[in-house]
């Protein structure tokens, strides 16, 4: 094939591509456009998750009618002109791409009244051509519509994710620039129905009400530091209040949001030792300094940054944290405990003491044999057929991984039970092994509707938007649980009814953690869904480590272990069982010759 | 201290204040009970700072002092002393008390009574008064509603209203609500309302025994606290801080399906159907049955579960209105009709989603002095 030079449609379609990828990012960048207008108020409007239309109105100083149509052409801008400006970039665009972009995949509209004109203007660009300019009446400032996002690119749209998942990232980012400009108003509607409505009185904390609910928002901390160049504030979570993601850490460099490893990890490294492994904090945090000092000219959407001086940003960073940490973290209350504690934590050290107890090399010599399902029996569910069923029952289950019948020893630590079955000694986690049978018959049930308790009153839940939509997708589901909710507001919620099975705890929190965390993308068919809600639900209602149990109910909890499909891992895959094999009592002991 | 007591009240008095000692604190002396001489007797006291219990025994004084003995050892060595005068005394010096009972002679290693936290005096001559029956018999009839789930505090309570010469207790656990009035025996012009820890009632009721007595009850202003006290013991327990639901707006106003049945036999029938129902989710359906105008209607009682079986049973009542099928958790059926004292007892409902209420009936009850609400389960299919 001869190489050539491509089209100019072609070549515009691929640096769209770098820059506008998903209708969020549209929507990022007329939202920069406006911000950069000077707008004070903004309003958006997207209709099919921003693929029929994305439709953003400012009242900034709009685009006279002689520069109309330059600004639709690549490369052009009015926030830049000479190469010296790009270090010194104080707007938050400034590549001259975005409405080029825009215009070579959709049907754009601009229409435009500066505030000196008369009349506006407006223009329409299609898959890149251009109309002629026509005046008409409009308001101070500039509206973009965009139309049919990606029609004239269908594998663009093959990639788009689901509608929901779309819409939930324009509603992330748009509360963000809403947090990192409170005193610009935003309207967002999403299919007519408001998303999201901000005052502009510059109060962050209303705003991130909207982001995280009222209940987090209002844990959140303050974070205030400033150096001779460096200007921090915005919000973090206090130790109580983490997430087992990264996604709720967002940093804002000159109100530009931007991802970066090395700032992310200062602020865990200001949380250091104060939260548990896996765990991570929420943080909203925005970084004002001069902008000779830093280089935004590296990523097409500007996600990414580059620092003149890092160390000295991340120090800072680091210690502005720790202040607002230790400052505002109480010491925790002494309380009555019924768990049991010992005196003094058995130090992890102590498993080196005999070598001959070392777990890890034990294990490394095969005697021990600790039953965990590996990860290859995880199959791809949805590549098999009848992948749904499969789904269904949590994990594929094999018909060699039943338990033999147990002996009850006893229970130690409150946590595990000691077992002994014709191969040797079991060690069960109860937790972990309550959460299995409570899991397997729910599951065994589900294809009716579950029993519930109905509650004398019933308890309102308020959710952030993205859990609330969840939810709010997932209600028949949940009805079949045994929950009973009926949406009371746009993010509230009424529990009318829970499942027998959590009648004992707090229906509030007992809803809230079903939706907390949970990832809608990782797993698109539903049968999938439904089983993680049911093995929370489980996890929620399985009896707790620490919990002492009687004789009968040790009994009772191995002889329903013993009738489950695959009783050696619970719902989440950990391990519910330790096997120590006869033999490897008999070797451990000197019975028998060491291998 | 040197003090001369009789076994059998010794052995009594640790059994009284044995409930309030919390053997595994981080704080050594709250494993411990207090002795003190105290105006001709022996005051016994044990706390684990939320509740504190003190009992005074008569007590032949030589010298007064206090110290702290270790509850445990201590009870199980009196309750194995034969059945005369127990003598002891103190080395102050050493902390050891020697115990003498016949041929028995211990010493004791004590902690000093400085260390165990002050149990303040409280004044109660202005306290209401209660008569222990009746007093034991409404904590009875309220205390196995509360919630033992510590994730919501305020239902662990017992909210106590004081208004015009009536006392109301109410407690609930989110699906269940018991409440229960009557009078006290002296009018008080100040209103109280306050929510105490449903196990520091348990407690009260188990440890009040004289039925004929009074009990007097006092909140200290500003302390957070409530004591009630006898003429023996008294009883200080931490309030619980907080907002307790409006139950009032919760207790329906109206029924269309009431039956009336007897009490006995419908608590046997719910626990032939909780022998089922406990394997499985606790569902008992009740079928209120009117069969005609002239024969008794009847309510059939139901339970099943996969593993075990099934049970029913059919109750004559007595029937106002229309049908009705409608399930509840068959413990909170049984728990309620075991406090109620009167042969009959009405079950009131609406619909099967509507919260059912029941309640004693009997020429000697005073309307409203009982009353319970439970809220219906929802069957699956």
């Amino acid at each position: 094939m001869p190489i050539r030079i491509l089209s100019p449609e072609i070549a515009s379609q691929i640096a769209a591509g770098e820059v506008v990828e998903r209708p969020a990012s549209v929507v990022k960048e007329l939202l920069e456009n406006s911000l950069d207008a000077e707008a004070t108020f903004v309003s958006i409007k997207i209709e099919g998750a921003g693929q029929r239309l994305i439709e953003v109105t400012d009242n900034g100083s709009g685009i006279s009618e002689t520069e109309l149509p330059i600004a639709v052409e690549r490369h052009a801008t009015s926030k830049l002109s000479t190469s010296q400006d790009l270090f010194h970039i104080t707007t938050l665009g400034f590549r001259g791409e975005a409405l080029a972009s825009i215009g070579s995949v959709a049907r754009l509209t601009i229409t435009s009244r500066p505030l000196d004109a008369d009349v506006g203007t407006r223009l329409k660009v299609d898959a890149g051509h251009s109309s002629p300019i026509e005046p008409v009446g409009a308001p101070v400032g500039t509206q973009v519509r965009v139309e049919d996002l990606f029609y004239n690119v269908p594998a663009r749209l093959k990639f788009l994710k689901h509608e929901t998942t779309e819409r939930r990232l324009i509603d992330n980012l748009v509360t963000r620039y809403a947090l990192a400009y409170p005193q610009v108003r935003f309207h967002l509607f999403q299919e007519n129905k408001p998303a999201l409505q901000t005052s502009g009185n510059g109060d962050r904390r209303e705003i991130l009400a909207a982001l995280f609910g009222v209940e987090q928002a209002r844990q959140m901390l303050d974070v205030l530091a400033q150096d001779d160049w460096m200007h921090v504030t915005g919000f973090i979570s206090p130790t109580s209040l983490t997430r087992s993601h990264r996604r709720d850490i967002t940093f804002f460099v000159n109100g530009r949001p931007v991802q970066d490893a090395a700032l992310a990890a200062a602020l865990l490294k200001g949380y250091h030792t104060l939260l548990m492994v896996g765990r991570y904090p929420i943080a909203v945090l925005f970084l004002q300094m001069p902008p000779e000092l830093v280089d935004v000219n590296v990523h097409p959407a500007k996600a990414e940054v580059r620092f003149r001086e890092p160390e000295r940003i991340f120090t800072g960073l680091q210690g502005a944290i720790r202040r607002a940490l230790l400052a505002y973290t109480p010491v925790p209350g002494l309380q009555a405990q019924l768990r049991w504690a010992p005196e003094n934590p058995p130090a992890p050290t102590s498993r080196q003491i005999d070598p001959a107890w070392n777990l890890d090399q034990v294990s490394a010599r095969k005697g021990w044999q600790v039953e965990m399902q590996p990860e290859l029996d995880r199959q791809p569910t949805d590549e098999l057929p009848g992948g749904a069923a499969h789904a269904l029952a949590g994990q594929p289950s094999f018909p060699d991984t039943r338990v033999p019948i147990l002996r009850l020893v006893g229970q130690v630590a409150n946590a595990y039970l000691v077992a002994e079955g014709p191969d040797g000694l079991y060690l069960i986690d109860q937790h972990a092994a309550h959460e299995r049978v409570l899991f397997e018959r729910f599951m065994s049930q589900l294809p009716e509707v579950l029993p519930s308790q109905s509650l004398l009153q019933p308890a309102t839940v308020d959710l952030p938007p993205a859990n609330a939509r969840l939810l709010t997708d997932q209600l028949p589901f949940l009805a079949r649980l045994g929950f009973q909710v009926e949406t009371f507001g746009p993010h509230t919620f009424l529990v009318r009814a829970v499942p027998n099975l959590l009648a004992g705890s707090d229906p509030a929190a007992a809803l809230r953690v079903l939706v907390e965390d949970f990832e809608e993308d990782e797993t698109p068919l539903q049968a999938e869904r439904e089983a993680r809600l049911v093995a929370r639900v489980c996890k929620r209602a399985a009896v707790k480590a620490g919990h002492a149990l009687s004789p009968d109910e040790q009994r009772a909890l191995l002889s329903d272990l013993e009738a489950c499909q695959s009783p050696r891992t619970c719902p989440h895959g950990r391990p519910t069982m330790i096997h120590l094999s006869v033999d490897l009592l008999e070797r451990q002991f000197g019975r028998r010759g060491a291998r | 201290m040197k003090v001369t007591v009789l076994q059998e009240n010794l052995a009594h008095g640790l059994s009284i204040v044995s409930r309030a000692v919390s053997p595994r604190s981080t704080l050594p002396v709250l494993a411990n009970v207090l002795m003190a001489t105290d105006e001709g007797r022996l005051r016994l006291s044990a706390t684990n700072l939320e509740l504190g219990i003190t009992c005074w025994i008569g007590a032949k004084i030589e010298e007064d002092g206090s110290t702290t003995v270790p509850a445990r050892t201590f009870t199980d060595l009196v309750s194995t002393l034969s059945d005369r005068e127990v003598g002891m005394s103190l080395n102050v010096r050493t902390q050891t008390l020697n115990v003498r009972c016949g041929a028995s002679n211990t010493d004791l290693k004590c902690i000093d009574a400085q260390e165990f936290p002050p149990m303040p005096a409280v004044d109660t001559s202005d306290g209401l008064q209660i008569k222990v029956s009746e007093l034991k018999e409404m904590i009875q009839q309220v205390v196995f509603a509360a919630s033992t789930d510590d994730a919501r505090p305020i239902l662990t309570g017992v909210l106590m209203t004081v208004k015009g010469g009536k006392v109301t207790l109410a407690a609930a656990d989110g699906f269940r609500l018991s409440v229960r009035k009557a009078d006290l025996a002296s009018t008080s012009g100040h209103s109280i309302s306050a929510v105490i820890p449903a196990r520091a009632l348990s407690e009260l009721a188990r440890i009040a025994s004289d039925g004929e007595q009074l009990v007097t009850m006092v909140m200290p202003r500003g302390r957070g606290q409530v004591v009630f006290r006898t003429k023996d013991v008294e009883l200080v327990s931490q309030l619980i801080d907080g907002t307790f639901p409006d139950y009032e707006q919760i207790i329906p106003t109206k029924f269309k399906t009431r039956a009336v049945l007897s009490t006995s036999a419908f608590l046997k029938a719910c626990r032939q159907a909780e022998i089922f129902a406990r394997e499985g989710s606790h569902i008992a359906r009740i079928n209120i049955l009117a069969t005609g105008e002239l024969q008794p209607g009847s309510v059939e009682i139901s339970g099943q579960s996969e593993e075990t079986g099934s049970n029913q049973n059919i109750v004559e009542a007595t029937i106002e209105g229309p049908n009705i099928l409608i399930a509840f958790n068959v413990r909170f059926l049984r728990e309620v009709l075991d406090v109620i004292r009167t042969p009959n007892v009405a079950l009131e409902t609406s619909t099967d989603t509507a919260p059912g209420m029941l309640r004693p009936v009997g020429a000697q009850v005073a309307d409203g002095e009982f009353l319970h609400v439970i809220m219906p389960m929802h069957l699956g299919s």
